[in-house]
């Protein structure tokens, strides 16, 4: 965990060995190209971006305009791709990082056949999405699909269920789908934090005679936090993002029902051209990005320093 | 003792309910990719009796296009991965070794980092116009050049950390020897490092074969297609030949789940960049 923050401190210190005058320059020729790969692909694209946003082409003349950030406000499409992205995220995350708490516990203890759980466990995740939209179709297909077809044959009417067609259930479907691929992720790093953890303070809990979920909640959690914010980080910034399972599995609808804000963005940069409108929306969802991630690790930090 | 045997079986119990629930949707996939179709859309489904057939393979690969895009995955693929790790792995030398202001050097770290933050559909617009008016649009250059560009920060931090592990007294030992400090490098820190190199490049093997959303906007030629693309193209369509599909998903997924085995123990420690140690 301590890497991630503040594994600086140990390098910059220097070699004790001769020759180092040569050093600096051999460092700025050895992180050029990795600059200026990062600079091209990401920094330019970024400046790019903000210009875009701020203009607005109309009868072939173009002109700087803070338009596309006005039409924010008042666009219904917009307020509920954020809605649903934000629904989305809120739901899938805590489902998530609830089942996957649980299921870390329950493997962290030596058991028998455990690597072989975990590496079976861990299948969904590495799966590509595209791939993972495609099983899914097949399995909530209302006509042939495994999940319908097992409930008809427990004599359930499976009429109603249409999952990824149906306005009420779609949007369900999406995150449970979600939560099949990404609990895993939870586990993996929630299961990592877990065996970090040194035994004295349960030796020491088990003196002061606490019971299971005593020493669950007073020792285990504190000190699980930091794999815990890392994991729900990184799992929130995915969240926010999410493009490929809906576009497979949805492609947003029906009607408007999943649509997210990555896919309203995609549909009107690359379907109705509208690219300065898709680069303003693109900026909300970069600042919702940052806000977040920059209060988890405000936690982070106050916790590793504290 | 009796209740001690009866919790440890239901702890067996759930987590094999668990895991069936985990795996059974893929092991649907695969076995549509090889019934008939009569087979495929049978009620109650068939979950074990049929009669396998590999025409939806040859189909898919042979008869349709996915032969191509399975190639164009592959060299994309490989490619940007040998990219990335050669730019990555001197980037990541530098950080761990060489002597700069402690300060410019924990910002680059970050700077670097940070550049994998953003959200992908925020330079999606500008990547493309960048794209197009290059005219690398439907190339799989365009493809390589993106991706060595997403692998790069996951390559710097994670090949710093496995540096950073290394004692610095063996390299120096090395220039004492009168080895030069690439020299050094090449000769005593990569072999040391080699495992951690490797499964660094699986993990950009990964992230390539598994990229959705600029493949989409990029290619949208036969040619230049990668087998996510290719695959979504069919699946939004009406008609949906749910074999092909199958077919083809179980070789996009297979190659993954190799690699993705082959580095379970690094697993933790690349999907945290190095945040969590596994």
């Amino acid at each position: 965990m301590r890497r991630f923050l503040n594994a600086e401190n140990k390098k910059g210190a220097g070699s004790r060995v001769s020759g180092v005058g040569s050093d600096k320059a051999l460092a700025y020729l050895l992180l050029g190209p990795t600059v200026f790969v990062l600079f091209a692909l990401s920094i330019y694209p970024l400046i790019h971006a903000v210009s875009l946003s701020l203009q607005i082409t109309s009868g072939g003349i173009t002109r700087w305009s803070l338009q596309n950030f006005v039409r924010l406000v008042s666009d219904q499409f917009f307020l509920a791709a954020l809605g649903h992205t934000l629904v989305f995220a809120v739901v899938a995350l805590t489902l998530e990082f609830l089942l996957g708490l649980a299921l870390a516990v329950l493997l962290n203890k030596q058991i028998r056949g455990r690597s072989f759980f975990r590496a079976g466990l861990l299948v969904p995740m590495m799966l590509p999405t595209v791939v993972v939209g495609i099983i899914w179709r097949l399995m909530l297909n209302p006509n042939f699909g495994a999940v319908n077809g097992t409930l008809k044959g427990f004599g359930l009417n499976t009429a109603a269920f249409t999952w990824t067609s149906s306005p009420r259930l779609a949007m369900f479907s999406i995150i449970a789908v979600d939560v099949w691929q990404w609990t895993p992720f939870m586990f993996l790093i929630l299961l990592a934090g877990l065996q970090a953890i040194p035994q004295e303070p349960y030796e020491a809990a088990l003196i002061d005679g606490s019971n299971a979920w005593q020493t669950f909640r007073h020792v285990t959690l504190p000190l699980l936090k930091p794999a815990i914010l890392v994991a729900l980080l990184l799992r929130t910034m995915d969240l926010l993002r999410v493009f490929d399972q809906v576009f497979i599995l949805t492609e947003g609808g029906p009607g408007f029902a999943t649509e997210t804000l990555s896919l309203y963005i995609y549909r009107t940069a690359f379907r109705f051209s509208d690219f300065g409108y898709a680069a303003a929306m693109s900026f909300v969802l970069l600042l919702i990005t940052n806000i977040i991630s920059a209060f988890y690790i405000r936690i982070l930090q106050a916790k590793e320093s504290g | 003792m009796g209740r001690l045997t009866m919790r440890k079986f239901l702890k067996y119990l759930l987590l094999l309910s668990v895991l069936i629930a985990t795996l059974t949707p893929v092991y649907w996939m695969l076995t549509i990719s090889l019934k008939r179709e009569v087979d495929q859309f049978a009620v109650p489904p068939r979950w074990f009796s049929f009669s396998p057939t590999l025409e939806h393979y040859s189909d898919a690969f042979l008869n349709r296009s996915f032969g191509q895009y399975l190639l164009t995955s592959m060299i994309v693929a490989v490619c940007s991965t040998f990219c990335a790790l050669v730019i990555g792995t001197i980037a990541a030398y530098a950080l761990a070794r060489l002597k700069m202001p402690a300060r410019l050097n924990r910002k680059l770290s970050l700077w670097i980092l940070s550049t994998r933050m953003f959200p992908p559909i925020v330079t999606a617009v500008p990547l493309f116009l960048m794209m197009r008016d290059l005219q690398l649009l439907n190339t799989r250059l365009s493809l390589i050049i993106l991706y060595t560009g997403f692998n790069l920060p996951f390559v710097v931090w994670m090949m710093r950390g496995f540096f950073v592990e290394v004692p610095r007294e063996l390299e120096e030992a090395a220039m004492v020897d009168g080895d030069t400090r690439l020299g050094a490098l090449r000769r005593v820190l990569l072999p040391l490092v080699a495992p951690g190199l490797a499964a660094t490049a699986v993990f950009c093997l990964i992230i390539s074969w598994n990229e959705f959303l600029f493949a989409l906007v990029l290619t949208q030629t036969d040619a230049a297609m990668t087998l996510p693309v290719g695959i979504a193209g069919r699946v939004t369509q009406y008609e949906i030949k749910w074999g092909v599909m199958s077919a083809a998903g179980v070789v996009a997924m297979l190659p993954i789940l190799v690699f993705a085995m082959a580095v379970q123990r690094y697993l933790v420690r690349g999907l945290s960049l190095g945040a969590v140690k596994g």
